[in-house]
């Protein structure tokens, strides 16, 4: 592991002058369960490491405000899966945050971690496109808000500015009823990275709302109806990898696609 | 603990006994110290520098700015070292200690930086500079058989290192009803031991002391004395027990150079590699099996026509040995009374090929255990009738001159098909497999024992033999226990301290409880006898306890009784392995699996595992060691393989893509059952163990998968993606 400088602020201003003093070589350290390894291959080589845990007012609470569940940029998957307003309201985000990393990786990894590390193949990313999620983001300039469907822009980039943190991610609850699901394929049963991932919402009026994840360059929203699913899945953009070809990953989403549907579908009828 | 007598039961009381493992508390909660966890004072860290690709030619190397690093001690190249630099390897000496002149293997250390610390040893080896030219590697069965592929070692002819042709009867003209022919391959896969591999040299005044977890001390002290020029006793390796071994950890490797650099330094230096470095550092030869076989109308072998290529890397290691040992015995438990077997050992510019668990049969195992299962769909037979009408009967020779069957091998087989209950009909998209998997075992080796009687009556047992978590100490507390009929909490069993421990050939082959075993019983025995003596001449009955029997004899100073006990497989000079074998590791495998057509996901619902040990010293032992290895084995069958890219790199380096079962892909029944009637040549009757779970397990669930969704793969492992894959061709 290469050198760098330390930080463990208390306050967000201390954050904000360290991420300006540092940037562009500055990496936000939260749960850790994706820096710390690519610390240690060499991939990630910053001069400075910001600790954001300690910092006053940083919240690890999940929270309903205004027909919206706020999660703080501290909650672990462990929290979020247990926690039941998102049990209630978003069992796709607890099926997707259940098979993220390992139990010890799930206790400490975060959900903000999770997205702003922007893997194509982020577990959660696919069910928090699903349910419109947006991303509350502050700096030194002030906060702002942004959909995460305009998050994501390449394979470990995202929209956020040198300078910004996430604080939060807000989840709207929906007013209308539908039903919602995650499927995803791996090589083994156990603890892996998604081949290929998929998450569907469906209304009374059959709309669906599909995401899929390690399909494209970036976690990938579509819109449809149930007659719609191969037109859907069309829109992916896969390739081969060590982790499989792209008919396979193709092929793969229109099967997790009708498989979610049905789960969905379900749980509309409950 | 009350007194201990010397009055030995004819029935063992702990032979036999599935007596908790020794140390296991140790390994499961983190006291136990691996080498990684010794703090030797003084030592300098080491960090290895390797170009990124496989081979190249090294034109400079800048190590300016390296040397620059704070606590940076010793920047070392192939320059520092005696010229010509030494080469070695257990069979050959055919591997530098570091690189020269050109690189063979992505990972082969150019450059060593040792410094004070971990970090600054990192820092230091990446600021190493190796200008270098990329040059063509030969990374394949195909190319490295090419007559116009470089030469991986260029002193040779050929990439070709050995070549063995096995073989009896006349195959030629061999009339058959039936001949199946397919190609079958399997894929370069590594140990992935949990404990890392690391290492210490320290020079000290006697010469040099190594601290390796090598399963085989005395090979890695003669292999780092031939490196240095001196004679074994000025080495002393000092082997802690290691976390898991499989071979990786058999055969010496980096060793030597540390050797070399602790000697330049004049220090002790320390080197843990990472799991990354590991796998560039072993795996298992992989290989490509044309097999050829003849079948009567009835579904008996009338001839097996094998060609096994089999890659190693860039530089011997053992993986000679590997390929003769398994195409020697390729044909299996079955009588084929024509026979011919080609193999080859093909050097390529790829990490070189070592033991590893079963050496070298699992990848003959698939092939022709795959050939019975299409012969049988071919003539309408069971898959298990067709295996009951070949394999041989109990002291039946199936191979000319070799020792015949050991063990009641049907028995095995139909054990197995009754536990996955073979007849049985099967739900939709379920299929069973069945197979058989059958190893020679350790030739023209030997292990000496020394046993101490301690003046209170307790014991310690000095054996040469590594306790890799197969259990060891536990057998061998269990014979001594039984043998000098005192308690097992009055009995310590010393290893790996080549300062300590007598000679043993190597902790591999299935060898150590049959043949230290044997040592340790003759070396109880050399006690006895003593003891014996001790009595009549001090005029005591046999029931009187050792202290007091020793008391009396040596008197207020104290003194011991000291057995010295051995053990040999007897070399056979003109034998094609060198010897017999003097036993034969026999399993049977059974899997019943559901697989998803949609997804081509298999979920293993059964696997039982039969062994035939002869005796099972401790059951949990044997049990446990047969399903780690049908784990271990359901690994290379499912999903384990190092794919490499065109520069010869590993493409998925680390634990985050090369995938082995975790907890959740173990089979959701697995039994495993033990065939025990005392016929083998080890204590007891006890025959050799634990690598035999994965002999046969990939034919098992490869045939069990093809029942369930109509296709047959030839390629391992058994991915969805491949499962898939073919599904989808058939049904174009």
């Amino acid at each position: 592991m290469q050198p760098f400088a330390y930080f463990r602020p208390e306050s967000r201003g201390e954050v904000f002058a360290a991420l300006r003093e540092f940037a562009p070589d500055v990496r936000i350290l939260a749960g850790g369960t994706d820096l710390m390894v690519r610390l240690r291959s060499g991939r990630f080589r910053p001069n400075a490491v910001v600790d954001v845990k300690r910092v006053s007012g940083w919240s690890s609470q999940i929270v309903e405000t205004e027909g919206v569940l706020r999660v703080g940029a501290g909650v672990t998957m462990t929290d979020l899966v247990s926690a039941p307003s998102v049990q209630q309201h978003f069992p796709a985000l607890v099926e997707a945050a259940s098979v993220v990393g390992s139990v010890q990786i799930r206790n400490r990894a975060t959900l903000a971690g999770n997205i702003c590390n922007a893997s194509p193949a982020a577990d959660t990313a696919p069910p928090l496109l699903v349910y419109g999620a947006v991303v509350n983001v502050a700096s030194r300039a002030g906060e702002r808000q942004i959909p995460l469907s305009e998050f994501f822009l390449g394979p470990g980039r995202t929209a956020l500015a040198a300078g910004e943190l996430v604080e939060s991610i807000d989840l709207p609850i929906p007013v209308e009823a539908a039903g919602s699901a995650f499927q995803r394929i791996t090589r083994r049963r156990g603890v892996d990275l998604a081949t290929a991932n998929l998450s569907c919402s469906v209304n009374r009026a059959g709309e669906v709302r599909m995401a899929f994840g390690a399909a494209a360059p970036i976690p990938l929203l579509v819109t449809g109806t149930a007659a719609s699913l191969e037109e859907m899945t069309a829109q992916a953009r896969p390739i081969s990898d060590v982790r499989g070809g792209a008919a396979y990953r193709q092929a793969m989403l229109l099967v997790m696609a009708r498989r979610a549907l049905e789960v969905s579908l379900g749980r509309l009828r409950q | 603990m009350p007194p201990v007598n010397n009055l030995k039961d004819d029935k063992p009381k702990w032979v036999g006994q599935s007596l908790g493992r020794v140390g296991a508390e140790d390994r499961v909660t983190g006291r136990q110290k691996y080498a990684a966890d010794l703090r030797i004072d003084n030592a300098l860290q080491v960090k290895f520098v390797t170009v990124d690709c496989a081979r190249a030619r090294i034109i400079a190397i800048h190590t300016e700015a390296a040397a620059a690093v704070e606590g940076v001690r010793c920047i070392l190249t192939s320059a520092d070292l005696p010229q010509p630099v030494p080469k070695c390897g257990p069979a050959y000496d055919d591997r530098p200690v570091i690189a020269v002149g050109e690189t063979r293997f992505h990972g082969e250390p150019v450059v060593v930086v040792a410094a004070e610390t971990e970090d600054a040893a990192e820092l230091a080896a990446s600021l190493v500079r190796i200008e270098y030219e990329e040059l063509p590697p030969v990374l394949t069965v195909e190319a490295a058989l090419d007559p116009g592929s470089p030469l991986v070692q260029d002193h040779l002819q050929s990439n070709v290192l050995t070549e063995n042709h096995f073989g009896w009867g006349d195959v030629d003209s061999a009339q058959a009803h039936c001949i199946v022919e397919n190609d079958y391959t399997f894929p370069m896969v590594t140990h992935f031991a949990i404990e890392p591999h690391a290492f210490i040299a320290a020079p000290d005044p006697d010469g040099i002391t190594i601290w390796s977890p090598i399963q085989h001390p005395y090979v890695l002290r003669r292999v780092v004395a031939t490196a240095l020029g001196w004679p074994v006793a000025r080495v002393r390796i000092i082997a802690p027990d290691p976390g898991g071994g499989f071979g990786g950890k058999g055969w010496p490797k980096v060793e030597p150079l540390l050797a070399f650099l602790a000697l330049r330094v004049g220090r002790p230096v320390r080197l843990v590699m990472s799991l990354e470095e590991t796998f560039q550092a072993v795996r298992r030869a992989s290989a490509k099996v044309h097999a050829r076989t003849g079948f009567d109308a009835d579904g008996r072998i009338v001839f097996q026509d094998l060609e096994a290529n089999f890659l190693l890397g860039a530089y011997a290691d053992i993986g000679p040995r590997v390929v003769s040992k398994a195409s020697y015995s390729a044909c299996g438990p079955y009588r084929a009374p024509h026979a011919r077997v080609v193999s080859r050992a093909l050097l390529s510019h790829t990490t070189p090929s070592t033991a590893f668990r079963g050496f070298g049969t699992p990848q003959a195992s698939w092939a022709v255990e795959s050939q019975l299962n299409e012969a049988a769909a071919r003539l309408g037979l069971d898959r298990v009738e067709i295996r009951r009408r070949n394999v041989p009967a109990k002291g039946e020779e199936f191979i000319p001159n070799e020792n015949g069957a050991d063990g009641n091998w049907i028995e095995s087989l139909e054990k197995a098909a009754a536990a996955v209950a073979w007849d049985v009909p099967l739900a939709p998209n379920r299929g069973r497999g069945i197979s058989l998997g059958l190893k020679s075992s350790s030739t023209a080796s030997a292990s000496f024992a020394l046993v101490r009687l301690h003046h209170d009556g307790s014991a310690s047992v000095l054996s040469g033999t590594s306790d890799m978590g197969q259990g060891a100490r536990t057998v061998f507390t269990q014979i001594v226990a039984d043998e000098l009929a005192i308690e097992p909490d009055q009995i310590v069993v010393v290893m790996g301290d080549t300062s300590v421990v007598p000679f043993d050939s190597s902790t591999s082959a299935s060898r150590s409880t049959v043949f230290m075993g044997n040592a340790i019983i003759a070396a109880c025995k050399h006690v006895q006898e003593q003891v014996a003596a001790i009595a009549l001449e001090v005029g005591a009955g046999a029931e009187v306890p050792y202290e007091e029997l020793l008391r009396a004899y040596y008197g207020s100073a104290r003194g011991e009784v000291i057995g010295l006990g051995s053990a040999r497989s007897a070399y056979v000079p003109g034998h094609p392995l060198g010897g017999k074998s003097a036993f034969w590791e026999m399993m049977a495998a059974a899997a019943e699996v559901e697989v998803d057509p949609e997804t081509g996901m298999v979920d293993i619902r059964k696997l039982v595992l039969v062994s035939d040990v002869g005796k099972a010293l401790n059951p949990m032992q044997v049990e446990t060691q047969d399903e780690g290895s049908a784990v271990m084995g359901l690994g290379h069958t499912l999903m384990e393989q190092l794919l490499l890219d065109s520069h010869g790199r590993i493409r998925n380096l680390g634990a985050l893509d090369y995938r082995i079962p975790t907890i959740e892909d173990i089979p959701a029944e697995l039994h495993s059952f033990l065939i025990e009637n005392e016929d083998g040549p080890g204590p007891s009757g006890a025959k050799g163990a634990g690598e035999g779970g994965l002999l046969s397990i990939a034919a098992a669930v490869g045939s069990a998968i093809n029942q369930a969704v109509g296709v047959a793969i030839r390629d391992l492992p058994l991915t969805p993606e491949r499962i898939w894959q073919a599904i989808q061709d058939r049904q174009t």
